[in-house]
């Protein structure tokens, strides 16, 4: 029996420090999304836009590049994403423009070793999952986790 | 053309505050005794196909489950300007009926805006709407000004700003930025709310898509502990002795408008369709992530050991005046005992000499435009020379350079500087 079990969770595949790491990227990549669905109104406009595409030539094409107004020139100037505002200041750093930055404002690391709390309920942790690295508090905690998200959210 | 005497006066007598936060915008006439404050976002409805709110015309939605945001900042800083036009459009039209070019404006911009968005800024607010001046400054600016105003005999104030994207700590020596010794630690309200969604949608209910629910939950239920471990304990407890947990009943928008909590050992719910959330440790946890960042894994220092941090690379001479002068201000100081944590962890690592203190306003969120309004009187009266605003004409002689130059150079000090 115990045998068994030994064996079971010796099989369990060990995730390497590579895709641990991707995974807790993408647990903060969420922390930061504005919305977790799509638009409501994405697929609506989908449509219109499938219904419309096939019927743009090179002429059409051109005449909406005319017509274009002042706002759509903003538009191209401003255009910026959150990324290119880095990469702006990154090359404006090459360029020896000096003095506190976005990037010089990032908080230090903090001096306090980690408190950890288990995953599954929040509790005071004092384990890791062996697989994928996941604090967990008991054997109850270990067994949700390991049925829950443990492999799964690797791909 | 040009009357070089009022050069360096505001053109207008009338000045309007604008606090242009990334999850709400706190405008108003100077003369006014508070802000509006305006979802700084456009809205969508899984029912209304064919309609966006603006703003505060969220209040008109009846239904706010999935609702979907379109915001004009990411990470902090504006970029999406065709979102951020259609709110300031309908807000200085149809909310406030303003007609910008009989007013000076005094906005904010987060800590090292980036260029290219301080530059848009600029040409948005001049050329497209046509303020009559404008004076672009950080909200701990405003803040800091607005406790000077308060307490003069103090010399330098650290403003801690916790808001929607982020945390700055800034500190201040007479009105002026330390930029070279602020810190900004990448936790704000949206991840707190983002994470409260995560952990409740794996424990209990799916409410991944409820932003807007959640948001009130956090609000409504979350404080901040003043012993973690002590609180873990209470949560762990069964019915009776647990004086953490509680229910909260969320909103279905049709018989329940406003999710709120259950009372304790009132009647068994109403009705079967209420929907429940049960919330433990979830309560003090959310916001114990300002506090140790590194609960959710990200490497930097919580609000404490940064203020204590800031202080210590600034010139020596301030430390005392800055850490009996904390200000603590943003919509994300608001969770009860907030203030009191700061000042204990704070007290435990500075060095025993000083003197801590840390001041908190009853509505931590308005006090930039509190202070911008005090700025906007006391520019008036000439005094001081804080106000750092450029006029029309003076945008279309200096252009931008001119801009950056009193909107920069006037409001930091670098530690070179200082003497
Ligand atoms: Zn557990
Ligand atoms: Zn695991």
């Amino acid at each position: 029996m115990s045998g068994s079990k030994t064996r079971s969770s010796s099989d369990r595949r060990i995730l390497d420090e590579g895709t641990r790491m991707r995974r807790h990227k993408r647990q903060l990549e969420a922390l930061e999304k504005d919305n977790h669905h799509d638009d409501p109104h994405a697929s609506f406009a989908h449509l219109l836009n499938k219904v419309k595409l096939p019927s743009f030539s090179d002429g059409t094409e051109k005449k909406r590049r005319k017509t274009r107004s002042n706002a759509d020139h903003f538009k191209q100037r401003f255009r910026k994403t959150f990324q290119s505002l880095l990469e702006e200041l990154a090359t404006n750093n090459n360029n020896n423009v000096k003095g506190p930055s976005y990037l010089t404002a990032a908080a230090p690391p903090s001096k306090f070793p980690p408190r950890h709390f288990c995953a599954v309920c929040g509790f005071p942790s004092s384990y890791k999952c062996v697989s994928c690295g996941t604090r967990y508090c008991c054997t109850r905690c270990l067994g949700t986790h390991q049925d829950t998200r443990c492999l799964k959210w690797t791909v | 053309m040009i009357d070089h005497t009022h050069l360096n006066m505001a053109a207008s007598s009338t000045t309007l505050v604008l606090d242009n936060g990334a999850s709400s915008l706190k405008i108003g006439i100077e003369k006014e005794t508070e802000p509006v404050s305006v979802p700084n976002c456009i809205t969508r409805t899984k029912t209304e196909r064919r309609k966006s709110f603006i703003g505060n015309q969220l209040d008109d939605i009846k239904d706010l489950s999935g609702l979907y945001y379109l915001l004009p900042f990411q990470k902090g800083y504006l970029v999406n300007w065709d979102t951020q036009r259609q709110i300031w459009d309908h807000v200085y039209q149809s909310l406030l009926k303003i007609t910008p070019s009989d007013l000076n404006l005094i906005v904010t911009e987060p800590p090292f805006n980036f260029q290219s968005v301080r530059d848009a800024m600029i040409e948005v607010l001049f050329e497209e709407y046509g303020f009559s001046s404008l004076t672009l400054t950080l909200p701990s600016s405003l803040s800091s000004f607005h406790q000077l105003m308060e307490y003069p005999e103090r010399p330098c104030t650290l403003v801690v700003d916790s808001g929607y994207s982020f945390t700055h700590v800034v500190p201040y020596y007479r009105g002026k930025a330390l930029l070279e010794s602020t810190l900004r630690i990448d936790v704000g309200g949206k991840l707190l709310t983002n994470h409260l969604k995560e952990i409740i949608s794996y424990r209990q209910l799916n409410v991944m898509d409820e932003t807007y629910v959640m948001n009130q939950v956090k609000e409504d239920v979350c404080f901040v502990s003043q012993d973690l471990y002590t609180d873990m304990r209470k949560a762990r407890g069964k019915q009776d002795t647990n004086t953490i947990s509680l229910d909260y009943v969320l909103p279905d928008f049709t018989s329940v408008k406003t999710g709120y909590i259950l009372p304790k050992g009132g009647k068994q719910h109403g009705t079967s369709e209420e929907q429940i959330l049960r919330i433990g440790n979830e309560r003090f946890s959310i916001p114990e992530i300002l506090f140790n960042p590194s609960d959710v894994g990200i490497h930097q220092m919580g609000i404490p050991e940064a203020i204590v941090h800031c202080i210590s690379t600034t010139p020596k001479p301030m430390h005392r005046y800055l850490y009996s002068n904390i200000l603590v201000t943003g919509g994300s100081t608001r969770f009860p005992g907030f203030r009191e944590r700061v000042l204990t962890d704070v007290r435990k690592l500075a060095p025993d000499t000083y003197p801590v203190d840390v001041t908190q306003h009853d509505r931590p969120d308005l006090v930039p435009w509190l202070g911008g309004q005090k700025l906007a009187q006391e520019g008036r009266e000439g005094a001081g020379g804080h106000l750092q605003s450029v006029t029309q004409s003076e945008y279309k002689e200096g252009g931008l350079a001119q801009c950056h130059k009193k909107f920069y150079d006037n409001q930091i000090i670098l530690h070179s500087n200082y003497n």
